[in-house]
């Protein structure tokens, strides 16, 4: 017997509304069995995605170095790289000279760590205006995986959320669903960095008694995973002190322009300083 | 052809909005195209057809997004069904008619983010992401949903979303 049109939607209906119950009432297996679904369909979309970035990319240079000022902009560009650089260089070595003013001659380089790395393009941003979040074009098979950190050559950036085998997704410190602990560079007071949704970032609980002031850099502490210590998160911009609170709280700009995104490095492992001189492994920058 | 056409907006639409789209965003808000080409199949070709795009289109849309991997298929899906159904009691698809239901639509869709992403979040924060994401977002795709529409639908198509009779992928 031919089922009717009607019949058939309710049918629909009912399939629906069993694996969304299940959903709901099994998280933990329904989120992985979506994963699963979601793993090869990533892996299909990615090469679009890159694509059309590349499309995107080459539009964009092309309208921008040859018909506004092509010059003027790749001086620009060539600059900011140049500041961004040198910016990261000066915070390095500033984080140095503490170190060494605090620490005996054995901890100073002991406790350095430097990071083995991955190069990724941005190649998008997050698909909703609800995460400010950004998609590489790097993913597990370069050794990417979830909850390593991401930086440039000014700072932190974010971590990565989600990662499949030719993308992933990375979620930046100023949205207010991430939080990164970071550290006074000047005080040495911890404190918990999330985003804001102004864009900026907020760093919570630093002690009542701490003399943090406007202008002091704040940087990761190391604590948390996927971020050794002492990048470069952002500068204190204003601090929040009311009659009663337990804690400060100061608004932070960060340090890395995320509009200007294009190429980051993903944090794949933290190694001690003396395990690096073999030299980073194939596919790796250090 | 239409189910080549569905193949073709599933594998396009959400690179276009991870990539491309960022050009057209206003004040860093960009219009949800998934969202918008949901409305309006739901309206055009019945709320069955919109919540199973929505649902396809919403997971592919979590898949590259920083949140859970439900929360746009869920709302997407919803979305779908919604327009379907809103539409199937319109006595007449103008654009104005199209211009609030694609933005009482996008709200909905935005305080259901707004609620699971900010559950903790105070009552202030929460009216502070209404004011900088919901309604913006809502206006902007509001706007454009309108104006694809009245580009897309051709004056059958209308007509025959006007006189009620649907039209099948089949």
């Amino acid at each position: 017997m031919l089922r009717s049109a009607s019949g058939t939607k309710r049918v629909k209906f009912l399939l629906l509304a069993l694996l969304l119950t299940l959903a709901v009432v099994l998280p933990k297996q329904g989120r992985q069995l979506l994963q699963e679904i979601g793993a090869p369909i990533a892996d299909l979309l990615s090469f679009p995605i890159q694509a059309f970035a590349a499309l995107d990319r080459s539009i964009s240079e092309t309208w921008a170095g040859y018909i506004a000022l092509r010059q003027v902009h790749e001086e620009n560009r060539r600059l900011r790289g140049e500041i961004q650089l040198l910016r990261g260089r000066q915070n390095e070595l500033r984080e140095l000279a503490y170190a060494s003013q605090r620490l005996a001659t054995l901890l100073q380089l002991k406790e350095r760590t430097i990071p083995s790395t991955v190069a990724a393009n941005v190649v998008g941003l997050d698909t909703t205006n609800w995460y400010r979040g950004v998609v590489l074009d790097k993913g597990q098979r370069d050794g990417v995986r979830a909850e390593m950190g991401v930086i440039t050559v000014a700072g932190a950036v974010g971590r990565v959320v989600k990662a499949s085998q030719f993308a992933s997704v990375v979620l930046l410190v100023t949205d207010p669903n991430n939080a990164v602990t970071g550290l006074i560079q000047r005080t040495r007071d911890e404190g918990i960095v999330e985003g804001t949704l102004g864009g900026r970032a907020r760093m919570k609980y630093i002690p009542l008694l701490s003399t943090v002031q406007v202008g002091d850099a704040v940087v990761t502490s190391g604590l948390t995973g996927g971020f050794p210590k002492g990048i470069r998160i952002g500068t204190i911009a204003s601090i929040q002190k009311e009659e009663g609170d337990l804690f400060q709280s100061a608004e932070l700009i960060p340090e890395v322009d995320f509009s200007q995104l294009e190429e980051v490095l993903v944090i794949t492992g933290v190694r001690p300083i003396e395990e690096v001189d073999t030299g980073p492994a194939i596919g790796e920058t250090s | 052809m239409k189910k080549g056409l569905l193949a073709v907006l599933m594998v396009a639409l959400v690179p276009i909005q991870t990539t491309v789209l960022e050009h057209v965003s206003i004040g860093g808000i960009r219009p949800d195209l998934c969202l918008i080409v949901v409305c309006l199949v739901g309206v055009m070709f019945g709320e069955v057809h919109g919540m199973f795009l929505g649902l396809a289109l919403g997971f592919v849309q979590d898949i590259f997004s920083a949140g859970e991997l439900w929360l746009n298929m869920v709302a997407k899906g919803m979305i779908g069904f919604l327009a379907g159904f809103v539409s199937r009691h319109l006595a007449n698809a103008t654009p104005g008619a199209m211009l609030t239901l694609i933005l009482a639509l996008s709200f909905l869709s935005g305080l259901v983010f707004l609620v699971v992403e900010r559950a903790g979040a105070g009552l202030l924060d929460a009216l502070l992401g209404v004011r900088l994401l919901v309604l913006p977002q809502a206006a902007f795709d509001a706007a454009v949903g309108t104006g694809v529409y009245w580009l897309v639908a051709g004056r059958t198509r209308r007509a025959d979303v006007l006189s009620g009779r649907r039209i099948s992928l089949r």
